[in-house]
C-alpha cells in the first residue's frame, strides 16, 4: 500500500502545486482589494457606497462555481478568451474580495469613534488616520474571521476541476476511478489537512504577534 | 485682543436644539471653565470650537483667523479645509476617554502627529516627547503601552500628546470624569501646572474645586444657553441665578 501511495505522489504534488498557486495568487490580490472595497463600502459618496453594496450582493449571492463557469466559458462565448488559470484567479479574487470586504468593514466599524477623533484633532489626514491608526487595529480584530476565509479558500480551489484544471482533488478522483481504490481520496485528505494545519499555525503566530497590546 | 471668539453659535442634532446662541471670548493665557448639568450642551460647545462638530450658524474666530462665519441667509459657512486644518492645529484636545492609540507605545503616541503633520524628524520629535513626558511625570513609562497604565497615567499621556503639537489653546472635555476619584488629583495637578505656565485653556468640567482654584473665568451653561458667567470666585461662591445656585448646591452636596 505504501508503494501505491508513493506512486500517487508525483501527480498529487502536481495537483497541489496548482492548488497552492491559485491560493497564493488569490490571497495576494483579494486581501488588499478587500480593504479598498470595505473603505468604499463605508464611503459617504452615495454612488460608491451603493455600488459596493450591489457588488457584494452579486458575488455573495451567486455560487462561486457559477462565477467561475461564467468567467471562463461565458466570456469565451462573447469572444473574450482568457486561459484557465487567469479565469480561476479572476473569479476567486472577485468573490473573496466581497467576503473579505464585509469582514474588514465590521472590523473598521468596531474601532472606537474616539480613535478617529483623536487622529482628527492631531491634524492627521484621513489617509494617515486609516493607514496609521484604524487599519492596524482593525487587522488584529479580524484575524479570526480572516483565518476562516483563508481556510475556506484552500478547499474552494477544488472547484476549478469544473473548468478542466488538474488540481489536487481532481487528480485524486482520476486515480481513484482508474485504480478502483479509496486511497487516493485518503491521500488527498492528508494533503489538505497538512496545508490547513500550516495556515492555522501561521494565524496562531500572527495572533501572538499582535498580542503586545489590548 | 482675544485668541478665540465665538459669536451666536447655534447647533441642532436632528430636531433637538443643543446650542441656542452661545457667545464667548477667550483672552490669551486665560483659563476658562465651563460647568453645567449633563445635557446642557457644554461638551458640544467645546467640540464645535475645534470642529469635531459643525455648527448651524454663528462665527468662530481663532487667533485672528475666521474658521466659520454666516452667509447672508445666516447659515454657517466654513473656510477651506486647508485653512481649517491650519487653524485647528492651534488647538489641542484632551478627551474624557483619553483616546490614546492602543497599538502605539507611550513614546510613539507622542511622536506620531509631530512627525506626520509637522514633518519634524524623529530625533527632534523624540526629544520633545521625552521632555513632555518628564513634565507630566511619566518618564518611566516611555516604552509602555496604554493598556499597561492607570487611567490617570493615560490621561497625562493624552495631555502630553496634545502638547506635543505646540498648541496655542488646550481644550479639555471632562478630563477627569472617566477616572476613579483617587486618580483625578494627578491629572488636575498637571493641568494646574499648565495654567501656571500661562497656557490658554478651556476646560469642560464637573470639578468645581478645580474651577475655583485654577480658572480665571467660569461659564455656567444650562439648556444650550450661557446662564451666568464671570470671575470664577464670583460665579462659584456667589451665584446670581437660581439655576446656578441649584446646580452648585447639588454638585457640592454630592461630594
Amino acid at each position: 500500500m505504501l508503494e501505491y501511495i508513493l506512486s500517487l505522489l508525483p501527480t498529487m504534488l502536481g495537483g497541489t502545486v496548482i492548488t497552492l498557486k491559485l491560493f497564493a495568487f488569490t490571497l495576494v490580490m483579494a486581501l488588499p482589494i478587500g480593504v479598498v472595497f470595505a473603505i468604499a463600502r463605508l464611503s459617504s459618496l452615495r454612488f460608491l457606497n451603493y455600488f459596493m453594496q450591489f457588488y457584494i450582493w452579486v458575488f455573495r449571492g451567486t455560487p462561486l462555481l457559477l462565477q467561475l463557469l461564467f468567467i471562463y466559458y461565458g466570456l469565451g462565448i462573447v469572444g473574450i478568451k482568457i486561459d484557465r488559470f487567469t479565469a480561476a484567479v479572476l473569479s476567486f479574487v472577485l468573490n473573496y474580495s466581497a467576503y473579505l470586504a464585509e469582514i474588514y468593514r465590521a472590523g473598521i466599524q468596531s474601532i472606537d469613534r474616539g480613535q478617529f477623533e483623536a487622529a482628527d484633532v492631531l491634524g492627521l489626514t484621513r489617509f494617515q488616520t486609516m493607514t496609521r491608526i484604524i487599519l492596524p487595529q482593525m487587522f488584529k480584530r479580524v484575524l479570526p474571521p480572516i483565518s476562516n476565509e483563508v481556510i475556506n479558500l484552500i478547499k474552494d480551489t477544488a472547484l476549478v476541476y469544473a473548468i478542466g484544471m488538474s488540481e489536487l482533488l481532481r487528480v485524486a478522483k482520476t486515480a481513484s476511478v482508474r485504480d478502483f481504490s479509496f486511497i487516493p481520496f485518503f491521500t488527498a485528505a492528508i494533503f489538505y489537512l497538512l496545508m490547513i494545519g500550516l495556515v492555522q499555525q501561521f494565524f496562531k503566530w500572527l495572533e501572538a504577534k499582535y498580542d503586545y497590546y489590548r | 485682543m482675544y485668541i478665540l471668539q465665538a459669536l451666536d453659535l447655534h447647533k441642532s442634532f436632528k430636531k433637538t436644539k443643543v446650542l441656542k446662541g452661545i457667545t464667548l471670548q477667550l483672552a490669551k493665557g486665560e483659563v476658562l471653565a465651563i460647568i453645567g448639568p449633563s445635557g446642557s450642551g457644554k461638551s458640544t460647545l467645546l467640540r464645535c470650537l475645534n470642529r469635531l462638530e459643525t455648527i448651524d450658524s454663528g462665527v468662530i474666530e481663532i487667533d485672528g483667523e475666521i474658521m466659520v462665519r454666516n452667509d447672508p441667509k445666516g447659515r454657517a459657512v466654513y473656510s477651506s479645509e486647508k485653512d481649517i486644518a491650519r487653524i485647528r492645529r492651534k488647538m489641542g484636545m484632551v478627551f474624557q476617554n483619553f483616546n490614546l492609540f492602543p497599538h502605539k507605545s507611550v513614546l510613539e503616541n507622542l511622536m506620531l502627529a509631530p512627525m506626520l503633520v509637522q514633518r519634524i524628524d524623529a530625533v527632534k520629535a523624540k526629544e520633545r516627547a521625552l521632555a513632555l513626558l518628564d513634565k507630566v511625570g511619566l518618564s518611566d513609562k516611555v516604552h509602555n503601552y496604554p493598556f499597561e497604565l492607570s487611567g490617570g497615567q493615560q490621561q497625562r499621556v493624552a495631555i502630553a500628546r496634545a502638547l506635543a503639537m505646540n498648541p496655542e489653546i488646550m481644550c479639555f472635555d471632562e478630563p477627569t470624569s472617566a477616572l476613579d476619584p483617587e486618580l483625578t488629583g494627578e491629572v488636575l495637578n498637571v493641568m494646574k501646572d499648565l495654567a501656571s505656565d500661562k497656557m490658554t485653556m478651556i476646560v469642560v468640567t464637573h470639578e468645581i474645586g478645580f474651577a475655583r482654584e485654577v480658572a480665571d473665568r467660569v461659564i455656567f451653561m444650562d439648556d444650550g444657553l450661557i446662564v451666568e458667567q464671570g470671575i470664577a470666585e464670583d460665579v462659584l461662591l456667589n451665584p446670581q441665578h437660581e439655576r446656578t445656585k441649584t446646580f452648585l448646591s447639588t454638585v457640592l452636596m454630592a461630594r
